[in-house]
């Protein structure tokens, strides 16, 4: 199940020429927010479809479409089951290649526990190791970030000329606040005018071997106290 | 008469010498029979159990302690062939392949799994290793796997299992079995679950069965469960089938070579290398044809009888750097009389202006559709109106009225028959991308629809027409019911027909209806290509050769060819050629109605070695008649 998870999930992202994907966190003061998470294959669409098109590729199953949808609705329709999670909203655009996923969060330890409760749910229970890994943490002051869950296990199931197929793809984390941003870790983030909003993009091939690269923390500026 | 005894001199003469063929079992329907192994000799072990047709000889023969030795140092007889073959019937499946011993020893460091059994045959010895079996005589040797059916173990099993009073093997009805039982992790030997979910784990404790209800071995432990049963008999049988083969063999000296004329005849010719394949054995053993076989065997018979005769022989022929394929379809002659009037027809010039010069890969394939009807109608009618059955007397009324009802001019006028196909290698194709946009001041994000280019094989496909005015009522048809179907001046596009992205062009013009992904052919030689087509000398040799012709330019074509948009048989077809390059040529001679021949070349550059062009070739080969 594990697998079918993964394939379901990231078979577009495995094999796909041009893939675009962007994570865009909003934090407020009180810890609330909103998590969105969007994957874009509709730069590959003849490629992704002629591998929808098989049965299997390399000896393993290939998902159809349904069968994604199917999943990825699954997962949502957990996620709204978890504490602290509401306006859970998966849009599956299968014309055009397009995920958008969005959730409204309490806070972000809730989400990162209703997050790896829902992938537990889809994979029946089975632990999966990458789903330790803490990938954000927010204590009022500092955001610290990574990858979100499970991206990272991409990288042992991809083969060198898959890898190549990533050199054209981009991976943007953003992240929005009430209040203006005093720094970030990475140089080369991005702040808006009003620095109430990061944008850090990097390559996914760069990005598959060396992790790091999205890693970041942005230190907020104090509350004002009215 | 003179052939008669000319025959019965090669027979003799093949008897007289004990060659690895005369070990051929008569069972097998597909036979590869490689003469000049010398080419072979530089092959590894490994390299050569990398190929598909040696998958049925299971690779385990071949294990560890066969790394980095040659087919030289296996104590095999270069001047002797080496066989491969496949047959199925009804019950079993055996595959295997002989050649000649020149040092036993030597063999047995390669089939060192391999331990004596006892041989009832005087001569013949005899050894096993799991399910495979190598039998020698002589200095020649008999390398078979013979699996019987599942049906047929099934069906012993099950006998025996009730006949004993047994119940119900499995613990659960077929009506709660749940499909995501299967899945993957149910057999994932991997699988090092811990299951920290607390309401996942008190499930299982509450219910600590596994999901099958497996049969359970009986208090007296020498009482057989059912899956230790069904071994048994599957290996009972498989000693059964083997004694009967061997019996075959050995006992009554039966073998292909002595029991088909034709497969001897073939064996003579001075080449490297034999194809056999049996298609009214395929026809017998097609497990589809059971219905028939039961509900309507004079039928049966019937079609039986169309099939005799039925065979594919070839011969390969290695040159310096070329190798022949020569094919020999034969059939009998009702069936011979349909395909010769299908292949009556003349080469529909219209079509070579759409073949581009340089093209990578192209074929020509004319026949005439109407001739053939008629012709089958012919045929088949009779056998079909002679069967006393409700069902089938009712097909054959609505046959004869469609035959009296349908205008067949209109019919045959719209799809004569001929048509034709090119690939033109990967082109960019332009597409449409959704993008992402930033907004500069908020990194809030937009949509918007951009173009895109994507890699695509280009292909063309074109049918001869005479009625062009039928697609046209279909395609004005279709527009209306979608805006996706546009026309313009000399083509009609449908807008992302190809894999949801990709325009699919459509020109209706020259007595020619063509399907294309090739932008430029549509919107710039809707009329062909004019003096870019096939130069004359191509075109003078298509109209020559029979109803197919064929050209592939390895390199130009497969090397770019993306595979992964094949199913899985097609690509291993695909990258079993991949890496050499050269060119392929194939056309067929004028069909008569007991045979049509097929000559294939393919001419390779480089320094390959020629053996390994021809295992490859016969790998090609092995997948295609799978």
């Amino acid at each position: 199940m594990k697998k079918l998870i993964l394939f379901s999930t990231l078979l577009l992202l495995l094999l796909s020429s041009c893939i675009e994907l962007i994570d865009d966190l909003t934090i407020h003061n009180d810890g609330s927010g909103t998590f969105k998470y969007i994957l874009n294959l509709s730069a590959s669409k003849i490629k992704v479809n002629s591998i929808l098109a098989l049965d299997s590729i390399d000896g393993k199953k290939v998902p159809s479409l349904n069968e994604i949808t199917e999943k990825l609705n699954s997962f949502a329709l957990n996620l709204k089951t978890q504490p602290g999670i509401t306006n859970v909203s998966m849009l599956i655009k299968e014309e055009d290649l397009i995920v958008k996923f969005s959730c409204d969060f309490a806070s972000i330890n809730e989400l990162h526990n209703a997050l790896k409760a829902s992938i537990l749910f889809m994979n029946n229970g089975k632990e999966i190791k990458e789903l330790n890994q803490n990938w954000l943490s927010w204590d009022g002051k500092i955001l610290k970030r990574n990858i979100p869950l499970l991206s990272l296990t991409i990288s042992e199931e991809l083969k060198e000329t898959e890898l190549d197929l990533l050199k054209t793809g981009s991976y943007t984390s953003i992240n929005h606040f009430d209040r203006p941003i005093d720094h970030a870790e990475k140089p080369e983030t991005k702040l808006n005018p009003s620095k109430t909003a990061s944008m850090l993009k990097v390559n996914t091939f760069d990005l598959q071997n060396n992790y790091s690269l999205i890693e970041n923390a942005i230190y907020l500026t104090p509350i004002k106290n009215k | 008469m003179k052939n008669s005894i000319l025959l019965v001199l090669i027979l003799t003469n093949l008897t007289l010498f004990a060659q690895s063929e005369q070990l051929i079992p008569q069972n097998a329907v597909t036979v590869f029979s490689i003469n000049n192994l010398n080419l072979l000799q530089k092959i590894s072990m490994d390299e050569l159990v990398k190929y598909d047709f040696m998958e049925e000889v299971h690779q385990e023969l071949f294990d560890g302690s066969t790394s980095e030795k040659t087919l030289k140092d296996a104590g095999i007889d270069f001047n002797q062939r080496l066989n491969v073959f496949y047959g199925k019937s009804d019950n079993y499946e055996l595959s295997g392949f002989t050649f000649g011993v020149k040092n036993s020893t030597s063999l047995f460091e390669v089939f060192d799994d391999f331990t004596e059994i006892y041989s009832k045959y005087n001569g013949v010895k005899q050894y096993g290793s799991f399910f495979n079996n190598l039998i020698i005589k002589d200095n020649t040797a008999l390398l078979i796997r013979i699996e019987p059916s599942t049906e047929s173990i099934d069906a012993q099993t099950d006998s025996i299992w009730y006949a004993r009073g047994n119940e119900y093997p499995f613990g659960w009805g077929l009506e709660e079995f749940d499909e995501e039982i299967f899945d993957e992790e149910l057999f994932d030997e991997s699988d090092t679950t811990n299951y920290e979910n607390e309401e996942f784990s008190n499930e299982l404790e509450e219910n600590p069965a596994p999901i099958f209800d497996y049969p359970e071995a009986n208090e007296d432990p020498n009482e057989k469960n059912y899956f230790e049963l069904r071994d048994s008999v599957q290996l009972e049988l498989q000693q059964a089938l083997l004694a009967e083969l061997l019996d075959d063999l050995f006992m009554k000296n039966n073998n292909l070579l002595k029991n088909d004329p034709r497969f001897a005849e073939q064996l003579t010719h001075p080449c490297e290398g034999t194809f056999y394949l049996d298609n009214s054995r395929s026809f017998e053993q097609a497990n589809g044809l059971w219905y028939f076989q039961t509900v309507m065997p004079s039928l049966y018979r019937d079609i039986k009888e169309l099939y005799t005769g039925n065979i594919i022989l070839g011969d390969l022929i290695l040159k310096d750097k070329s190798i022949d394929f020569l094919v020999e379809a034969r059939y009998g002659e009702k069936l011979g009389s349909v395909y010769q009037e299908m292949n009556d027809s003349k080469f529909d010039k219209n079509i070579a202006k759409y073949i581009q010069k340089g093209s990578s890969a192209y074929f020509t394939y004319n026949v005439n559709m109407r001739k053939a009807y008629e012709k089958a109608y012919e045929v088949v009618m009779p056998i079909l109106s002679s069967e006393k059955n409700a069902d089938l007397a009712m097909n054959v009324l609505t046959l004869e009225l469609l035959n009296e009802l349908v205008n067949k001019d209109a019919l045959f006028d719209t799809y004569k028959g001929s048509m034709f196909g090119t690939f033109n290698g990967i082109k960019k194709i332009k597409t449409k991308k959704i993008d992402f946009y930033y907004d500069e001041e908020t990194f809030e994000y937009g949509e918007r629809e951009t173009d895109a280019v994507e890699d695509m094989p280009i292909f063309t496909l074109g049918f001869s027409i005479e009625r062009d005015d039928i697609p046209e009522i279909i395609l004005k048809n279709l527009s209306r019911l979608t805006s996706k179907f546009e026309k313009h001046d000399n083509y009609w596009v449908f807008q992302n027909a190809i894999l949801d992205a990709a325009p699919l062009y459509m020109i209706n013009k020259n007595d020619l209806f063509i399907f294309t992904n090739d932008e430029d052919l549509a919107i710039n030689h809707s009329d062909g290509y004019g003096a870019e087509q096939l130069p004359k000398k191509i075109r003078r040799q298509i109209k020559k050769s029979g109803f197919m012709n064929g050209y592939l330019d390895i390199s130009g074509a497969l090397n770019r060819f993306p595979s992964d948009l094949l199913d899985e048989r097609r690509s291993e077809m695909i990258n079993s050629l991949k890496g050499k390059s050269g060119k392929m040529y194939l056309k067929s001679t004028k069909t008569t109605n007991k045979s049509t021949n097929f000559i294939m070349n393919y001419e390779f550059r480089g320094e390959e070695n020629s053996g390994e062009h021809l295992l490859d070739l016969i790998n090609t080969l092995y997948i295609f008649s799978k």
